[in-house]
């Protein structure tokens, strides 16, 4: 039964983000394993298109924040309005508090709401004056950001990358999705018509049904030799964290689910590591070549026997 | 001389850098006596005359043991050594007159742990290790490091003389490392130069949303998210929160400020230093060398990249 | 070339743990050695190493050099005190432990570690100048496994002491094949390549040429071995062993001499050489320093290097300074001695004016028999039986402790007063009394009977069999053996000393025991010494070749032992390279499977890349080869069931197994 409405929902979010099956299922994977998603790519690739209709296919309460720079804290997370007739405070809840959450341009915030907001991420709560509001459940931000570097942006300090499970890049459309964007109907009607696949308390079964998935202790092996060797090579500045090896058995359980399979695979490992291990490793400059995410993850696959 | 060195290259299959890991087969693995080696089979000798000599059947076996011990020995020296997996690891940038650490990944594939491996390269300093087995040791190896630019290490000597010393066993292996050394920043540099830095130089204020700075009468534009409802809940007008930005000090060093009468060298190692000041200041700093330019930033990997830029200039 | 990159010599100064093994293993290499080195060193290794074992443990500093310097000095003015000289053997090993000692204190670096080990191998080496026990052995065997661990310590690792222990015994269990087939094929040389030192040779005992009341006694409570042999086919009766030793004719009224006539070479019977009822047997000699060697009477051929004499001594050139085993033939009968040259004069000289009764007693025999019928030849052989009679009829005693017999006329107080003996007086007094009569009479000393050792069939001889007959000169018949003992203690000949003497004498520990489990041990480890003896101790020129011909080798010299040798050892070497080598695989069974799939897809050109999940594989390996789909996909589901899945258990493991084996992988066209 779950293994259908997730079909269907990547099936349906195909339809409308043409060309991209590999990054909504990312997308998907990130969210069952309850992590956060950043999406760094050049404005107009559908970013937004994919957010909204992953929101509308699994049925969850929508928030956009577009970020700026005089932006504060406060309004992203909410405020506590002192009521004169009442003479008490009153928590006005910011847009964080949706079951989905796209955060437009975080680079654009600055490091303190871009910390605030990433704090409440984590805790999937918000603390104002005092009280704590928790954060509805399912909980999952989609957060994107420019790749250029331009003035008056703050981008994400490492430290704070590793709060979003996967750093993905959607890229250009090719040729053959491309014509079919160019003849087909505008997508944000088609978004707007789109029907929910499932309800969110079926997106909570399926994550909790990540526990089910099984994980030998030779993929164990594996991914201790993944993340060893990012300690050690000279490739990387650092290396992967604890966190990171265990944000990727996680990304790696939900991509067995999606792909119907009880049991994770190393080619499952494979298939999530320049999502999840992409934006936590950096090149060392004293490493001649490559450069990029993919570059690295592939460099770093190819360098891992599996044991 | 070149012939003898052209002799070595070929004789220790030395071909410049070597693709990671590198193992050690038994080709590689050269195995010599050692001086106390040459001692032993002295002795042993002198043994073997006196047995010969007196007639004593148990000193011929003793000889003959003992023989056979300086024989098993080579084996284990060897054996020690053979099949021992290299690769570079990381290596840390450092400013000339430092010593570079080479971090080199050895790894012992086999059941047996290897004892008292000595790794040195050309110039140097040796190192001793052990490798437990069926892991991957980390061994930093210091090198010197003089001049700015790319530091490459050359050839790097695994030896051993486990267990019995009589026995050297040795490998020559050259992995592709490379480490980035910095300029050596000047001692006593003049100061920062702040002012000859034109319109931004010095600036500390400015509106911004870091750091709050104080309260101001509420005017009818602002946003609701701004008001200070703390001070409203004690009755008091409305008030907006006020807030600075960041430290937006900018700094540009460059190049052809510099006193012409400086030489490259000298010149590096000033916008090194002046570097390393700004950015002890947390200033915006930003550098111009011929052929390169970089605009003013403060973040950590700004200054990585600046360092980076100093070092390869007209490398 | 490589030198120049060598950082050698290496200056390490010794760490703690360095110390305490060469410390620890000093007192293994030199205490064999403080039973025969001068007091005074055996006392100073003791202290020294006590001292540096102080020093050691109160982390304190080597003594000033000044200091060792005096010692050093003492030291070697001490080995000059004691021997004189500085050249041989014990001089040596005092050196050697003098600079072992002084080196234990004043090392600080690995070399002088180094140092320290090779003087150890070497003082290991020297002890077996001293004693080749297999006890001894042993002991170096432990030895060796100390000092070569603590050679190890020198390599500057962190191990174990039980981890350097465990080491150092595998290196030596593996040099043992190395040493077995040098210790076979090596060449060995015979004798000295320069002359021995003289004091080589010290504290042998035996028979010697002088036999005198309480001499052979005293041999008699020895249970040491004199020789072992081995004979072709059985034991002879035990009445016939009689195994000549030094003859003795000259008398001083105590004590018998050899003299010091030269030894004449016997000229050879040929008639002798064609007897058939000769015993053969084989003699293992220990080392006494004297020319004899001991045969069965009569000897026929005597050894290389050894004459038989005109008194059938068997004499070698040199005296027996080493184990030495020879091949013997004996006849056991009385040699057919026709044309037998007449007794020399010596065998008759006497004294004169001793002992006046013996002289009266035989005088009288002598006058009783020459009025008699069988005069002349015969009446010499009835003195002979009416003085055995003589002995059988009065009360003689055969006893170990017989009363002390002084003066002058020892053999009248013997023949007429105490009566009480051991076999040196029987024989003694019957010699006396035959030549008072005018028989030609000398004394015979050799060793008689022996016991056979159930274990491995050697006959073993012992001190305690050391015995004394006569032998008297009869015309026509030649020289004839007589044991007057024989007629005094029969069970002496017929069973041995312990059932020959009363009860309450006093025997050689074995001698006398009644304990058989006892008995059988002894005889179990006198086996074994006799097999260390004659076959590592005894490994020589001679044995080597019987060995190596017995072993298949067609003619054993130099050249053939040599290339068996080089051939061996490269074997051997060639299993050490293999061991040194060997990739011990620890794959569990399932990866060892799939290991097997790659390699057999490899030769299609689809090697398994090692990073390559099984998934991706099978799906690469379809594509190429789409005829393999139906089986890879099988393969691959149940190794990722067994590897990463909760599949378990052998079968599916041997469908894997049995599914890699029957791919059919068809050449690529």
């Amino acid at each position: 039964m779950s293994d259908s409405l997730m079909d269907q929902t990547v099936r349906q979010a195909a339809r409308v983000v043409l060309g991209k099956e590999r990054q909504i299922r990312l997308a998907l994977a990130c969210l069952l394993a309850r992590g956060h998603l950043l999406i760094e790519d050049l404005p107009g690739v559908g970013k937004t298109i994919l957010a909204h209709v992953l929101a509308k296919s699994l049925g969850l309460d929508f928030h956009r924040i577009q970020c700026t720079a005089d932006m504060l804290p406060a309004d992203i997370l909410g405020v506590s309005i002192y009521d004169r007739e009442r003479s008490t405070f009153q928590f006005h809840p910011g847009p964080i508090f949706a079951q989905l959450v796209l955060v437009d341009e975080i680079n654009r915030a600055t490091p303190r709401t871009q910390s605030a907001l990433l704090e409440a991420m984590e805790e999937h709560q918000v603390t104002c004056e005092g009280e704590t509001h928790l954060l509805p459940r399912p909980f999952f931000v989609i957060a994107t950001q420019n790749p250029s570097h331009q003035i008056g942006t703050f981008p994400l300090p490492e430290s704070q990358l590793d709060r979003f499970l996967m750093r993905i890049e959607i890229g250009y459309p090719d040729p053959e999705a491309e014509r079919a964007l160019l003849g087909g109907a505008d997508r944000r009607e088609l978004v707007a018509d789109l029907g929910p696949c499932m309800t969110p308390e079926n997106l909570i079964e399926l994550q909790r049904s990540l526990q089910n998935v099984h994980v030998s202790d030779a993929l164990i092996a594996y991914v201790q030799a993944l993340v060893e060797h990012t300690r050690r090579a000279p490739d990387f500045k650092t290396g992967l964290s604890p966190r990171a090896g265990l944000a990727l058995l996680r990304a790696a359980r939900a991509w067995a689910l999606i792909d119907h399979r009880d049991l994770v695979l190393p080619e499952d490992i494979q298939a999530v590591l320049p999502a999840v291990a992409g934006h936590r490793l950096h090149p060392a400059n004293s490493a001649p070549g490559a450069q990029t995410a993919a570059d690295i993850a592939t460099a770093l696959i190819g360098a891992v026997p599996i044991p | 001389m070149q012939a003898v060195s052209a002799f070595k290259r070929w004789l220790f299959r030395l071909h410049g850098p070597e693709a990671a890991p590198i193992v050690l087969g038994q080709r590689r693995v050269y195995v010599l006596p050692t001086r106390a080696g040459l001692a032993y089979a002295v002795s042993l000798g002198v043994m073997l005359i006196g047995a010969i000599n007196y007639n004593l059947s148990l000193g011929y076996a003793l000889v003959f043991l003992l023989a056979g011990l300086g024989l098993v020995t080579i084996f284990h020296t060897f054996r020690n050594l053979a099949r021992i997996e290299i690769s570079p690891g990381r290596v840390e940038p450092v400013f000339a007159g430092e010593t570079a650490h080479f971090d080199i990944q050895l790894r012992n594939p086999g059941k047996q742990a290897r004892h008292a491996l000595r790794l040195h390269f050309v110039d140097g300093e040796t190192v001793s290790t052990d490798l437990p087995p069926d892991a991957v040791t980390l061994v930093p190896l210091p090198l010197p490091a003089r001049e700015r630019g790319w530091l490459r290490p050359g050839r790097l000597t695994l030896e051993t003389r486990y267990p019995l010393c009589l026995i050297r066993a040795w490998s020559y292996v050259e992995p592709d490392m490379r480490g980035l050394v910095y300029p050596r920043p000047e001692t006593a540099p003049p100061p920062l130069p702040l002012s000859a830095s034109g319109d931004s130089g010095g600036s500390r204020s400015g509106a911004g949303n870091e750091d709050f700075s104080g309260l101001r009468a509420h005017r009818p534009a602002d946003s609701p998210h701004h008001v200070a409802w703390k001070a409203v809940a004690r009755e008091q007008p409305l008030l907006v929160k006020q807030f600075t930005g960041a430290n937006t000090a900018q700094v540009w060093l460059d190049w052809d400020a510099l006193p012409a009468a400086l030489g490259v060298e000298a010149g590096l190692s000033r916008l090194t230093r002046w570097l390393l000041d700004a950015h002890a200041e947390g200033l915006a700093y930003g550098l111009k060398l011929p052929g390169k330019t970089l605009p003013p930033d403060h973040s950590p990997r700004q200054f990585e990249d600046c360092l980076e830029a100093l070092a390869l200039h007209g490398r | 070339m490589a030198a120049k990159h060598k950082k050698s010599p290496p200056a390490h100064p010794l760490t703690r743990s360095q110390q305490a093994w060469l410390i620890a293993s000093a007192p293994l290499t030199v205490a064999p050695g403080i039973a025969y080195v001068p007091g005074w060193l055996a006392a100073s290794v003791g202290i020294a190493l006590l001292w540096r074992a102080v020093l050691w443990w109160r982390h304190a500093a080597a003594p000033p050099r000044w200091l060792l310097n005096a010692l050093a000095l003492a030291g070697c003015v001490g080995v000059f005190l004691s021997f004189r000289h500085f050249f041989g053997k014990d001089p040596g090993v005092a050196l050697l432990i003098l600079f072992l000692w002084l080196k234990l204190l004043e090392m600080r670096q690995a070399r002088d570690g180094l140092v320290v080990v090779f003087l150890s191998y070497f003082l290991l080496f020297t002890h077996f100048m001293e004693a080749q026990g297999l006890g001894l052995a042993g002991f170096t065997v432990l030895a060796l496994v100390v000092v070569t661990a603590a050679l190890s310590s020198l390599a500057q690792t962190r191990q174990s002491v039980a981890a350097r222990l465990r080491l150092s015994a595998l290196m030596l269990a593996q040099a043992a094949p190395f040493m077995l087939i040098l210790f076979l094929l090596f060449p060995r040389v015979q004798g000295p390549l320069w002359g021995m030192p003289r004091d080589a040779y010290s504290g042998m005992s035996g028979l010697s040429d002088v036999m005198e009341p309480g001499s052979i006694s005293n041999l008699s409570l020895s249970g040491a071995v004199a020789f072992r042999v081995r004979f072709e086919g059985d034991i002879p009766p035990r009445h016939s062993l009689y195994w000549r030793g030094p003859v003795l004719r000259q008398f001083d009224g105590r004590a018998w001499r050899a003299g010091f006539q030269r030894p004449i070479r016997r000229p050879q019977d040929p008639q002798e050489m064609t007897l058939t009822d000769s015993v053969r047997y084989t003699v293992t000699l220990e080392p006494h320093n004297r020319h004899w060697l001991f045969a069965l009477e009569m000897p026929l051929t005597a050894p290389a290097d050894a004459i038989i004499s005109n008194d059938y001594q068997v004499l070698s050139k040199q005296p027996i300074r080493s184990r030495i085993r020879y091949d013997m033939q004996s006849r056991l009968n009385a040699l057919p001695q026709t044309g037998a040259a007449p007794a020399p004069r010596t065998d008759l000289a006497l004294r004169p004016g001793n002992n006046p009764r013996t002289r009266a007693l035989l005088e009288n025999w002598r006058r009783e028999l020459n009025t008699g019928a069988d005069a002349g030849a015969n009446a010499d052989e009835a003195i002979v039986h009416r003085m055995l009679d003589y002995f059988r009829r009065e009360s003689f005693f055969y006893t170990l402790t017989p009363p002390l017999l002084d003066g002058r006329h020892s053999v009248d107080q013997f023949l007429f007063e105490t009566r009480r003996g051991f076999c040196e007086h029987y024989a003694s007094a019957f010699v006396f009394a035959m030549r008072t009569a005018g028989i030609p009479a000398r004394v015979v000393t050799g060793y008689q009977g022996g016991e056979r050792n159930p274990v491995d069939g050697y006959l073993i001889v012992r001190q305690s069999d050391a015995h004394a007959w006569a032998e008297v000169w009869l015309a026509e018949r030649g020289w004839v053996r007589v044991d007057p003992t024989a007629a005094v203690a029969p069970s002496r000949i017929e069973a041995g000393i312990a059932s020959a003497l009363a009860e309450g004498e006093p025997l050689p520990f074995m001698i006398g025991a009644d304990l058989d489990w006892l008995r059988a041990m002894y005889f179990r480890w006198d086996a074994v010494t006799n097999g260390w003896n004659q076959w590592v101790l005894g490994y020589d020129t001679l044995r080597q070749r019987e060995t190596l011909s017995r072993l298949g080798m067609r003619q054993p010299n130099w050249k053939s032992m040599t290339t068996a040798m080089a051939v061996l050892c490269g074997l051997l070497l060639l299993g050490l390279t293999f061991w040194a080598l060997h990739k011990r695989a620890r794959l569990t069974p399932v990866l060892r499977a799939w290991n097997r799939l790659s390699r057999r897809l490899k030769r299609a050109g689809l090697a398994r890349q090692d990073w390559e999940g099984p998934a991706d594989y099978a799906i690469r390996v379809t594509q190429a080869r789409p005829e393999l789909a139906r089986p890879m996909a099988d393969i691959a589901s149940l190794y990722i069931g067994l590897r990463y899945g909760k599949l378990d258990g052998q079968k599916p493991l041997d469908e894997l197994r049995r599914l890699i084996a029957g791919l059919k992988i068809a050449r690529q066209r």
